[in-house]
């Protein structure tokens, strides 16, 4: 029996999470991967009106924010039987593109970065030598000896108040830190100024949806009514802030994220073999160019990948019952059915809370029985990880010219083979590739939003279908979308104008759940077993490749029953 | 000539002083309009227009209305209360607050004969029946609720230190929404007291034929001899 | 290297440590004082000032939250965020940011606890959940009850952020099956400051925090708990669109013409009306927009019990009791129309009931018509 390391709360992520591992000979021998928060919002979706669904699932998440409005309006416009204008598809994939950078931009930075750099080892620096290294790897004009060493003194200053604030009882000077002082400079700096420029690049949420977090949607398109000639319309000016936005963030992209990311990759090659975990991948596509029902015509191509081969891609159906399941073998609640080893398709999704962790406060979770709110979902029975790593594998497996163009080029610079995306590296690589390629993405949305206004087509929401009056007594429906950290979809039952059921399976519970009733780990376990961890008192190895996965946890929803009986279900994005 | 019913004398009772009429009448005015006014507020019509705004100010007349119409309301309302204690005896505030025994079996007595429409009886009451005081008293409350929610809602416009004593309403009732809804809603005890009351005014003139209608104009209404000589006796008892 | 953060001596500590009394302090502030040309008065400013110069502390706790609240906090466009925890704060634990994970995150919040006793602010995002012993939110084994708990007994001043601290927001939604619960009902005996909206504006959640630091002590707060400077306007009081609403002039549907018009979004469920928040005058995101000016009404996120106030898209909201289609109006006129009903049965019967009594007035007046 090797030692017990407990890492809770896992910090720098959305929600709670909880780590248990057992390290033997300082490597990871087992892991357990538990959410520890719940909070049933599908209960309180019930008989609630559909066309107000995408503001209650919204709250579901404030750091992937918008990505839960966006599937709940495409269950319910799939459920109704509503297209929504080609005007409102693009300014949805236009936030889309916004909330992608945002998001991998703020994790890569402010949630991921302190695993790798090390702020205190900056104070060494040398000013000069910073800027030489800053000019050699990008344009990005902040990069003048100056302005390092200005950074550098404040931080000094920062340091020496003995006030560390948020950097206080980091892991300075842990070994695994590899980044010399220079470029641990640039990583402080840049996550100084990344910072900054993430509060810009949402304002594209607020000029289509009023405000960021949490902007507004509409079933059937958007709100925000094109007013070519009208002062509080979309018009020029707004387009043009609009385009100014998406181009200042493909600069930061291009200028500072990706070149932060390519010098710090160097000193990081071992994590190229390291926290691969299940190999198996999966993405449900997303950003259509042709409507949502063209699936042929997305820009994230869908398919799943099994055991790391990238010849044989499959096709993944979310209204096929025996495709998605959603498992409780060891989570803190119990089917209906009574049958524990069986999983449910989200349409038919039932379950109750049946919490037998032990009372609070605890040292331990009992890890050999059931230990998370969270569900376990599977594909075909298969555990699968979700996220960018997956996006861009099955963009490339497809041969995706523009996804082959980043993944060959990077692969190149850093000299590896195409099998070091399978890691914590690749993942956290991966989570940049696509970056590059959703900045474009978003200047072409932009562009054909732009053609179509010239076209005269100013139609921004559809609502024909608005009135539940016209709706069929009963029908179902599901919406599905990309999101930042991977394959959410959002399932809905509706029963005279009401919401029936409504079931939510996100990314971090493909990701972050506990295991199948096959005794089968799920990407965080999985990818947690042979790290080396060098002080099981300092576990940054296991942040490391924790983080790689950008975990969300917010997301738990469980449901009840009328009689008071806990029906529940955990999701996590 | 056929057979002749018997003829009654009747006699003249002064019984709603002018200011009770003033109100009654100032009163159902400003109802009306609060009602009216309230409801588009509520739920406003596709107004067709297509002048500028800046050249329009129709919600704005009527909400101003409706905040005219409500400082009147509740000032006549309070102006009613004072009165209840300089009045005549019929606009006494004993008439609308159950105090004794009495008060309660009339009452019942009136619930038996004018709702459950005993056969061919009437009963008599010169100024409020118990029945109808007690529903004023109801009603009272309404307008006490309503002049609360009203100015609740209205208080964070004002400057002013009267309408400024009710920002401590917001709290109680969970906020505007509460408010609102519960001020909307009480609307409609309003408008349902007025079908009932307006009803039951033509209910007596017609059955019972002393002059409830007109009393309200010009104060009178007119008892038979023999009645007022009941009355009367009971009054000096 | 390993920095054990250790509080800085101020001034006052410092010169204390050279050896000098508070008297040679007290002489110091004065003759600073003098130099500045300060009052008498100015003195005791100095003196204090000098004797607190270390940056606040702050901890913030996330409990039953979605993180939208932090992330507004860090959209703030003035003050920016990176100089408020540069500069103006010493945030020393908040899980979304900071550096350490697991039982060191635990151990730096202890310190500033410890440290900081009676010093430090307490923010709060997120509800508590208190069924069950609190085993629906639990952090570093703890359930969220204990967490707060701990934390607020030695807080100068709490600030909840959002509606999930401020009214539960939607996982108190009906039928709150976690019983989550703000945080004004679980602490009791310490200031609290209520910044609801979900989330709050990014610019608002930075000026309490500066007001508190600038001026050095809380913001002057409404009856119930809210910082006046940004909740004692409705958002309708407050916008733009108001003009087209005193006009009668609404958007009947979305994106029809009055819609591109940018005209009044009531009649589509706009709940600026009953909604004290700063949206209309601060706006969000650095000015950029806020909801209505973006075409979908305001729902109202900042006001207690909003998502129960619903549907979104109609004006009325369902009245409590009748179920959850039904609003004051509709309960109205179903009510009307049965006195209607009951009004015309009564009247039927009277004349079946009474009509002695009615034929004897009748006849009477008949009588005395027939013999003038």
């Amino acid at each position: 029996m090797g030692q017990r390391i407990v890492v809770d709360p896992v910090t720098r992520i959305e929600g709670h999470l909880r780590i248990e591992a057992e390290i033997n000979n300082g490597k990871i021998t087992d892991a357990y991967s538990a959410g520890t928060m719940v909070r049933l919002l599908e209960e309180i979706l019930k008989g609630r009106d559909p066309r107000d669904a995408w503001a209650f699932v919204g709250r579901v998440c404030g750091v992937c924010t918008s990505v839960h409005s966006l599937a709940s309006c495409r269950a319910v416009e799939d459920a109704i039987g509503v297209t929504i204008p080609p005007n409102a598809e693009l300014v949805r994939n236009i936030m889309y593109c916004a909330q992608q950078m945002h998001d991998h931009v703020v994790h890569f930075y402010h949630l991921h970065a302190l695993d790798w750099v090390d702020v205190v080892s900056a104070l060494k620096a040398d000013p000069k030598k910073t800027s030489e290294i800053a000019q050699s790897i990008s344009n990005w004009p902040k990069s003048s000896p100056g302005y390092f060493s200005d950074l550098q003194k404040r931080l000094t200053k920062f340091v020496e108040s003995g006030q560390l604030g948020i950097f206080a009882n980091g892991y300075w000077g842990h070994p695994a830190y590899k980044l010399p002082p220079e470029v641990n400079l640039i990583g402080v700096a840049h996550y100084l100024e990344a910072l900054e420029w993430q509060k810009e690049v949402v304002k594209i949420h607020a000029i289509f949806g009023g405000k960021n977090p949490h902007p507004n949607f509409l079933v059937g398109g958007m709100a925000c009514a094109i007013g070519l000639d009208d002062v509080s319309g979309i018009n020029a000016e707004r387009l043009a802030y609009v385009h100014q936005l998406l181009q200042d963030a493909k600069e930061f992209i291009e200028q500072v994220y990706i070149p932060d990311l390519l010098a710090v990759a160097p000193y990081y090659l071992d994590w190229g073999a390291i926290g691969g975990g299940l190999g198996s991948y999966m993405s449900y596509g997303d950003l259509p160019t042709n409507g949502f029902a063209d699936k042929s015509s997305m820009k994230f191509p869908a398919g799943v990948i099994l055991n790391k081969d990238l010849s044989n891609i499959m096709e993944v159906d979310v209204r096929d019952d025996s495709e998605v399941q959603e498992f409780i073998h060891r989570s803190w609640y119990e089917y209906e059915g009574g049958d524990e080893k069986a999983g449910l398709h989200p349409w038919k999704g039932e379950s109750k809370i049946k919490y037998t962790g032990p009372k609070p406060p605890y040292d331990h979770l009992n890890v050999e029985e059931r230990y998370s709110f969270l569900k376990t979902p599977r594909w075909k029975g298969n555990a699968v990880e979700v996220g960018p790593l997956a996006r861009v594998l099955i963009g490339y497996a497809r041969g995706r010219e523009d996804f082959k163009e980043v993944v060959d080029s990077t692969l190149a610079k850093l000299k590896v083979p195409v099998t070091a995306l399978f890691s914590t590296l690749g993942r956290t690589a991966a989570r940049g590739l696509e970056s590059i390629l959703v900045a474009q993405w978003g200047l072409e949305f932009y562009d054909q939003l732009i053609n179509n206004l010239k076209n005269g087509d100013t139609r921004m929401a559809n609502m024909e279908m608005f009135n539940p009056a016209k709706w069929d007594k009963t029908c179902q429906g599901v919406g599905y979308s990309e999101a930042p950290r991977g394959a959410l979809a959002h399932w809905i039952v509706i029963e005279d104008q009401k919401i029936k059921n409504y079931q939510l399976v996100v990314p971090t519970t493909w990701n972050a759940s506990p295991r199948d009733p096959n005794g089968k780990q799920s990407a965080y376990e999985a990818a947690l077993m042979d790290t080396p961890v060098h002080d099981p008192e300092q576990p940054l190895e296991i942040l490391r490749t924790i983080h790689s996965f950008d975990p969300c946890l917010a997301c738990s929803v469980h449901v009840y029953d009328e009689e008071g009986k806990h029906i529940s279900k955990v999701k996590v994005v | 000539m056929a057979t002749h019913t018997a003829t009654h004398k009747l006699r003249r009772v002064f019984v709603w002083e002018l200011p009770v009429r003033f109100y009654h009448w100032l009163n159902a005015l400003v109802i009306v309009a609060l009602c009216a006014t309230g409801y588009l507020i509520g739920s406003p019509p596709a107004f067709l227009s297509n002048a500028e705004a800046s050249d329009q100010y129709l919600f704005g007349w009527i909400r101003f209305i409706h905040f005219v119409a409500a400082y009147l309301f509740f000032f006549n309302f309070l102006f009613r209360l004072y009165w209840g204690f300089v009045g005549n005896k019929y606009a006494d505030w004993k008439n609308f607050i159950p105090t004794n025994r009495k008060f309660w079996s009339e009452m019942w007595e009136v619930i038996k004969i004018d709702i459950f429409l005993q056969k061919d009886k009437e009963h008599l009451s010169v100024g409020h029946n118990a029945l109808a005081g007690f529903i004023y008293f109801l009603t009272f409350l309404a307008f006490l609720v309503q002049c609360i929610t009203g100015f609740g809602l209205y208080a964070s416009m004002s400057d002013w230190w009267f309408a400024d004593m009710f920002v401590w309403v917001g709290g109680i009732f969970g906020g505007d929404f509460g408010l609102r809804n519960w001020h909307h809603a009480a609307m409609w005890f309003f408008i349902i007291f007025a079908m009932v009351h307006v009803y039951l005014v033509f209910y007596h003139d017609y059955v019972e034929g002393r002059g409830e209608i007109s009393s309200m104009g010009g104060g009178w209404k007119f008892i038979e001899e023999e009645v007022f000589d009941k009355e009367k006796k009971k009054a000096t008892h | 290297m390993t920095t054990k953060p250790t509080r800085r001596p101020t001034y006052y500590e410092e010169i204390r440590q050279k050896g000098y009394s508070r008297r040679d302090f007290m002489k110091f502030c004065s003759i600073i004082g003098a130099y500045m040309g300060l009052e008498a008065t100015g003195v005791a400013q100095v003196a204090n000032a000098l004797q607190k110069t270390s940056r606040v502390p702050v901890i913030w706790l996330h409990f039953q939250e979605c993180t939208c609240c932090s992330e507004s906090f860090i959209r703030s466009s003035h003050p920016i965020v990176a100089d408020i925890l540069l500069d103006k704060i010493s945030l020393d634990y908040t899980e979304t940011l900071m550096a350490a994970s697991g039982h060191q995150a635990e151990a730096a919040k202890a310190k500033t606890m410890k440290d900081y006793h009676g010093e430090y602010i307490l923010c709060v995002e997120g509800s508590v959940p208190t069924k069950d012993d609190g085993v629906y939110c639990c952090i570093g084994g703890k359930s969220a009850i204990q967490v707060l708990e701990e934390a607020a007994e030695g807080a100068k001043a709490i600030i909840a952020w959002g509606s999930c601290a401020c009214n539960g927001c939607v996982q108190a939604a009906h039928p709150n099956p976690t019983t989550a619960t703000p945080i004004h009902k679980l602490v009791h005996g310490k200031p609290l400051i209520k910044v609801p909206g979900c989330p709050p504006i990014g610019e608002v959640m930075a000026g309490v925090i500066i007001h508190m630091i600038t001026f050095g002590r809380l913001p002057e707060l409404d009856r119930v708990g809210r910082p006046k400077a940004f909740y004692s306007k409705r958002v309708h009081d407050t916008c733009y669109r108001r003009p087209f609403y005193d006009a009668g002039l609404f958007v009947e549907t979305f994106d029809d013409e009055n819609a591109q018009k940018g005209y009044c979004l009531y009649k589509v469920g706009c709940k600026g009306p009953m909604t004290y928040n700063a949206c209309g005058v601060t706006k969000w995101n650095g000015g950029t927009s806020y909801p209505i000016q973006s075409g979908h009404g305001c729902f109202g996120c900042s006001e207690e019990n909003f998502w129960d106030n619903g549907p979104i898209y109609r004006q009325m909201a369902n009245f409590p009791g009748f179920g959850i289609e039904s609003n004051a109006d509709e309960i109205g006129m179903v009510a009307a129309g049965a006195t209607a009903v009951g009004i015309a049965a009564h009247a039927i019967a009277t004349n079946l009931r009474k009509n002695k009594l009615i034929n004897n007035v009748i006849a009477e007046g008949k009588d005395a018509e027939k013999e003038l």
